[in-house]
């Protein structure tokens, strides 16, 4: 796809894109002039947890007027990314679901790994399982290792169980029967049965959701996917109904957990593969901003309003893994949450967002997170019901918010109703006054984040100090210095639109398809004409999946790839294979490439040993939408026509030596700020949807894309 | 330039840190490379850097908890048989003597030095449960450790580089699945060279010459950790007593605990003396490793262990006895009085720190399904299955694991690709777990037979435990339900299970296993209705069997 339209396609075509990101609090908007090369408009609303389609359609309405964009059909593309499905998860707002195994095996779901996540903590809690046990029902069948029939599926009995579903109102059914990735008629037989008596049933089996060896894994998938999906379903469709009646009617993309792009419609096919899609979105943008500003090594850090997300982004380019966990109980520790196999933007989440609530724990000490207050009734000072403390609250005392200015003006804030919240809940109990309280709480989801982050990138091998750290979501420019400070960065970047960057993230995102298919074998005795079938057959699907998207299929570039493993290992290593060469010709390459590939990730390779094969993938791409920023010369121009306001802000520091307390700071209008100023901390920068608190020390300098770049004090 | 006797708090966190996660990476290392269910899908496993002293410096957080804390004595067995002056690269050392390491021969120890820039700067070391080590197929009748398989003496696996085919020509020859156990040792050696690698390129990054001020550091803070947290549990003298199942007779293991400031020393005297048949006595290495990690589990739960840790807490069981046996004992089956050692310890412990503890736990167990092939060609697969935990004041049990091991459960779906087994059923089983005002976890019943269609006998090794001595229940909550093994129905007796082995003939036969609950914790009049009554709605059986 072109960065710009030829100026003759713009009248049929139209010219804008629209990029929206759903998030747990916000609704976020990019809107992006294919003619000019420029973004020309943010926007956030507020989410409507109970229609979320409400404040898409608003948004939209808002922006393109905003925009005089109005003629409807002048935006020919749109890009959708969500955090929907995650939500749903945590917080069990899916559908009732019923679980049909094989018999003797409905308690896979719930007997899970058996193992110690953390091998100090004698209590340490898993999460319920998303399909409770009265729903988990059993059909007599099986199949073999080899995939061999031994007992036929007892259809009548998937009859009998219909009435019950029914009964129950049921709205999604998962099946997982055991050796279902190497035989899947049985769950194909039992989705024909609900489907001819219930038309309108959501149904998802493990052979297509995660074709996988291990019955634990591979349920816990296609359970997660059929609890979402008549969720997703609901939404995608009516969204899609609603833009339609705006005069949208072009193919609506969405971002994929493995950052790539999608149809609407594929999309409803596998919603858990959308599982991650916000965040993912929010990772291609660090690695935007990145490039842009010159680094290509980052840590993109998205707070928004109740989850924080950090991802170590090298040289340009989220990495992706093939499994994620969703739920994590247990201070967000790997092995505490469900696991979910599907491709995913390596990233790590963190129970810290502007929405989660502060509260003091049997210990006596104050915690934050992971629970939040989400967007209905959020914090405290939405004034909307909510009587717990947040972040947002806690900010919003230490003068880091205006409360007239949130959103840009279009929301006000209660500062007496954040304050009631936090000396209730937190200060009166532990003897404190407010503003320490919400110092206390701020410092917190501060460490938090730090900590999370800093295992992230440890454990891939990197040191913090060596990353530049670009801070967005709502709340994140909030906190980033901090955040910084203890990680040891010693620069910020805040991206222009701060506020909305995921939404910005997701143009940048590649349109890419990805297909798996099973074939074990040992690669010495591989039937190579099996395989080129399996990649012609994916090939097809890919094609037929992009044919939605406007893009000419002669652009669609395959990559195609295979797991190996000596023969007997549990684990395998990628291996990319040549897109141009028939598989049989490549068999010599891909073993050597493995053996190749091992060593270097091993450091020596056993000799002896046969080479098996498990998965053949190929994905489907289009090439990357180029997204061009202007940038605007550099001018030595004096930083206080910028000046908005002065305001009382709390700091930990506010004098070199001095105790906590609140020092009166400048305000300055982000809009107003020009490439080319520099000033020092401490002091507020603001812009509509954002704010970044820069506190005694550091120093803010303005790029050429007007983005803020913070030199980080000690 | 960092100076290095003076790191910043940043400093330490991050390189901390970063050791850790260099254990954690040979870890995932080893999991990956290995070939067999017990470490490849099971992860029956440990690895670990130690100082250049032979002291604990970080271990991976997926260990094997009770290797983690006897690797130290391995590394200094080496140092005292092999002066660091001989030391060369390319040298790596094994053993897997019980009394040196994890107290049973199945347990494989490599150690590798790790060189910079020509001098020692720590040792990389895995622990890693072999397939096979030989010897009896039935530990539960084996009288003396030579019965128990073959003893790797502490030698020289290479030397500068140089394999030591005589050690591996040993090994090969006396184990049942050479392939297996030999390409499981390689994996070994990869994830102590990927350790080793690591280690290089920090103290490069890092601009270090050796990790001793890191070292040094690290132990400190965590011995001061366990030092405050032991100082907050008044000072007295603890006893307890529990009873485990035994070969012949049940076993009495008797505790003394002796909490004096800021250290805990425990004395086992009056446990009995070390037992003849079946493979039940531990060394002292492993009851230390007994002692000490429900202790650090106790007290010091959120603190990264290493040799610290363990300093303020000693421990001592007289010679002879079944906690520190002597040669030729036997000690195969040796968890089933080492894992005992926690409900003894939390017993005592018990009137001190109520919200703490923890009632007796279900375990874990396995059944090993081994046979040959119509092609002679050996096959083998442990199949791993938890019990459930114990309920603690204020909380139900938690189901789903195996502690004190920290193996996963092996999924069925592999199980049967690896053996001729069909299994038929794996449930949790309602209202296993004892009762209580917080209830034991339940345990699970298990249920499979051969392959229909295989043509040939399947053989089968079980070693359970809680046979006759169940999870016990805490502060008046009932114990669990025991372990109970049925063919075609019918339910075995301790004697008829004495030998754990069985052979499957025919296609008919059904095994169903009976993994034992949990025990529960308070008075079960004292439940909370609203809990009975969601307990209820679990039990509950789906529609198509009401």
């Amino acid at each position: 796809m072109p960065a710009t339209a030829p100026q003759s396609d713009l009248a049929t075509a139209g010219r804008y894109v629209m990029s929206i990101d759903v998030g747990g609090t916000f609704t976020d908007f990019v809107l992006f002039d294919t003619a000019s090369g420029e973004v020309v408009g943010f926007h956030k609303l507020l989410t409507d947890p109970q229609q979320p389609a409400r404040p898409v359609i608003t948004g939209w309405r808002d922006l393109l007027t905003r925009a005089e964009a109005s003629v409807p059909r002048t935006v020919y593309d749109a890009v959708h990314s969500t955090t929907l499905i995650t939500n749903a998860i945590v917080e069990r707002r899916g559908a009732k679901t019923v679980l049909l195994t094989t018999g003797g095996f409905r308690d896979v779901l719930e007997i899970g790994t058996e193992q110690m996540y953390d091998i100090f903590d004698l209590f340490a809690p898993y999460p319920p399982p998303l399909i409770p046990r009265s729903l988990r029902w059993e059909v007599n069948e099986r199949v073999t290792r080899d995939g061999v029939v031994l007992e036929e599926l007892d259809e009548h009995e998937v009859r009998a169980l219909l009435p019950h579903m029914a009964a129950e109102g049921v709205e999604s059914v998962a099946v997982s029967l055991l050796h279902a990735y190497r035989n899947p008629d049985h769950e194909h037989e039992v989705e024909e049965i609900i489907a001819s008596a219930f038309p309108g049933m959501a149904v998802s089996l493990s052979s297509r959701a995660a074709p996988l060896v291990g019955e634990y894994e591979r349920t816990s998938t296609v359970a997660a996917d059929a609890y979402v999906k008549p969720l997703v379903r609901r939404y995608v469709s009516s969204l899609v109904e609603e833009l339609r009646d705006l005069g949208f009617d072009r193919p609506l993309s969405m971002v994929l957990s493995s950052g790539g792009i999608t149809t609407a419609q594929a999309a409803m096919e596998y919603p858990i593969r959308l599982l991650e899609s916000g965040p993912a979105a929010g990772a291609f943008a660090a690695g935007f901003y990145g490039r842009l500003t010159g680094h290509d090594d980052v840590l993109s850090l998205d707070m928004g309003g109740t989850t924080a997300k950090a991802c170590l982004v090298e040289g340009g380019t989220p990495a992706v893994t093939h499994m994620l966990e969703v739920d994590r109980v247990h201070r967000f520790k790997p092995g505490s949450g469900l696991p979910i196999m599907v491709p995913t933007i390596d990233l790590i989440e963190i129970g810290a967002g502007g929405g989660s609530i502060a509260h003091i724990n049997p210990l006596g000490l104050v915690n934050v997170g992971p629970q939040s207050a989400g967007a209905d009734p959020g914090p405290a000072c939405y004034a909307r019901g909510g009587e717990q403390p947040t972040v947002t609250d806690a900010n919003l005392l230490l003068g880091y918010l205006d409360p007239a200015y949130f959103l840009g003006g279009r929301m006000s804030l209660d500062p007496e109703l954040a304050e009631r919240a936090i000396k209730e809940r937190i200060a009166r109990p532990l003897g404190i006054s407010a503003t320490e309280a919400a110092w206390g709480i701020y410092a917190i989801v501060n460490e938090n984040m730090a900590q999370a982050a800093r295992t992230h990138i440890i454990e891939r091998n990197r040191d913090p100090r060596d990353l530049v750290l670009v801070a967005f979501g709502g709340a994140g420019p909030a906190h980033a210095l901090p955040v910084a400070q203890i990680l040891g960065i010693s620069t910020v970047v805040v991206p222009l639109g701060a506020g909305v960057a995921s939404a910005t993230g997701a143009l940048t995102a590649p349109i890419s398809l990805p297909f798996a298919r099973s074939y074990m074998t040992l690669l010495d005795g591989c039937d190579w004409s099996a395989v080129d079938r399996l990649f012609e057959e994916m090939g097809r699907e890919a094609l037929a999946a992009l044919h939605g998207s406007d893009d000419s299929p002669s652009d669609v570039q395959f990559r195609k790839a295979v797991d190996l493993r000596f023969a007997g290992q549990y684990h395998e290593l990628r291996i990319d294979i040549s897109p141009d060469i028939r598989a049989a010709s490549a068999a010599g390459q891909i073993e050597s490439d493995f053996r190749e590939r091992y060593a270097e990730v091993y450091g020596r390779v056993p000799s002896g040993l046969r080479v098996e094969a498990l998965n053949w993938h190929l994905v489907a791409e289009l090439p990357r939408r180029t997204l061009t920023l202007l940038s605007r010369s550099v001018q030595s121009v004096d930083h206080r026509t910028a000046l908005k306001g002065k305001r009382e802000v709390y700091f930990a520091e506010p004098e070199p030596g001095r105790r906590p307390g609140t020092l009166r700071v400048s305000v300055y209008d982000r809009y107003r700020l020009q490439p080319g100023m520099a000033f020092d901390g401490p002091c507020i920068v603001e812009e509509r949807e954002a704010t970044v608190v820069v506190p005694p020390g550091s120093r803010v300098s303005i790029d050429e894309y007007c983005n803020v770049v913070l030199e980080v004090g000690n | 330039m960092r100076v290095q006797d003076e790191f910043s708090l940043i400093d330490i966190e991050i390189m901390w840190s970063r050791m850790i996660s260099i254990a954690d990476e040979m870890w995932s290392t080893l999991f990956k490379t290995a070939v067999s269910t017990v470490i490849g899908a099971a992860q029956d496993f440990g690895c670990e850097i130690l100082d250049t002293s032979g002291g604990s410096l970080a271990h991976s957080n997926r260990s094997m908890p009770v290797f983690n804390v006897v690797m130290p004595t391995v590394v200094r067995a080496v140092l005292n048989r092999f002066p660091v002056a001989d030391m060369q690269p390319g040298d790596v050392y094994v053993t897997n003597d019980p009394w040196l390491c994890a107290g049973h021969l199945d347990d494989i120890a490599i150690v590798t030095p790790v060189f910079y820039r020509g001098s020692i700067v720590a040792f990389t070391m895995s622990v890693a449960h072999a397939s096979s080590i030989g010897g009896s197929l039935t530990s539960r009748t084996v009288r003396d450790i030579y019965e128990e398989g073959l003893r790797i003496p502490l030698v020289k696996l290479y030397d500068a580089g140089e394999l030591n085919e005589t050690a591996f020509a040993f090994i090969g020859e006396n184990v049942r699945t050479p392939d297996m156990v030999l390409t499981d040792v390689e994996a070994q050696l990869t994830a102590n060279g990927v350790g080793a690698r690591r280690i290089e390129a920090f103290l490069e990054e890092y601009r270090l010459s050796n990790l001793d001020t890191l070292a040094e550091t690290v132990q400190r803070r965590s011995e001061g950790a366990m030092r405050r947290a032991i100082e907050t549990v008044p000072d007295g003298v603890y006893r307890h007593e529990v009873w485990a199942d035994g070969i012949d007779d049940p076993v009495r293991l008797r505790c003394r605990v002796t909490v004096d400031g800021d250290h805990i020393n425990v004395d086992y005297s009056g446990s009995d003396p070390q037992q003849i048949r079946g493979g039940i006595n531990c060394t002292m290495t492993y009851t230390r490793g007994h002692t000490v990690y429900p202790l650090k589990c106790l007290l010091s739960p959120t603190i990264p262990a290493n040799e610290g840790t363990y300093r303020p807490i000693t421990a001592h069981a007289p010679k002879g006895t079944v906690l520190n046996c002597v040669p030729p004992a036997s000690v195969g089956s040796r968890t089933h009085i080492g894992w005992h050692v926690h409900e003894l310890l939390f017993g005592a412990l018990e009137p001190v720190l109520p919200r703490r503890v923890q009632a007796g736990n279900g375990f874990l167990h396995y059944v090993y399904v081994y046979g040959e092939q119509e092609d002679k060609t050996f096959y083998n697969s442990h199949f791993f299955v938890a019990g459930g935990r114990g309920a603690g004041k204020g909380r139900d049990g938690i189901g789903r694991n195996g502690f004190p091991s920290s193996a996963r459960n092996v999924p069925v779906e592999v199980f049967e690709l690896r053996t001729p087994v069909l299994v038929r059923r794996r449930a949790l089983q309602p209202n296993s777990g004892g009762a209580g005002r917080w209830r034991g976890a339940c345990g699970q019943l298990l249920e499979f037979g051969v392959l229909p269609g295989y043509p040939r006998p399947v053989s089968l090794y079980f070693d359970p435990d809680r046979l006759r001595t169940p999870a016990p229940g805490f502060a008046g909550g009932e114990d669990g339900l025991l372990f109970q093994i049925a063919i075609d129905g019918r339910v075995l007796s301790f004697e008829e299970i004495a030998s754990g082995q069985f052979t499957l003939s025919s296609p008919a036969d059904l095994i169903q296993v009976q993994v034992p609950g949990g025990g529960g914790y308070g008075p079960k009049e004292q439940r909370d209705p609203e809990l009975i009554a969601e307990d209820e709605r679990w039990v509950a059986p789906p529609p198509n069997e009401r």
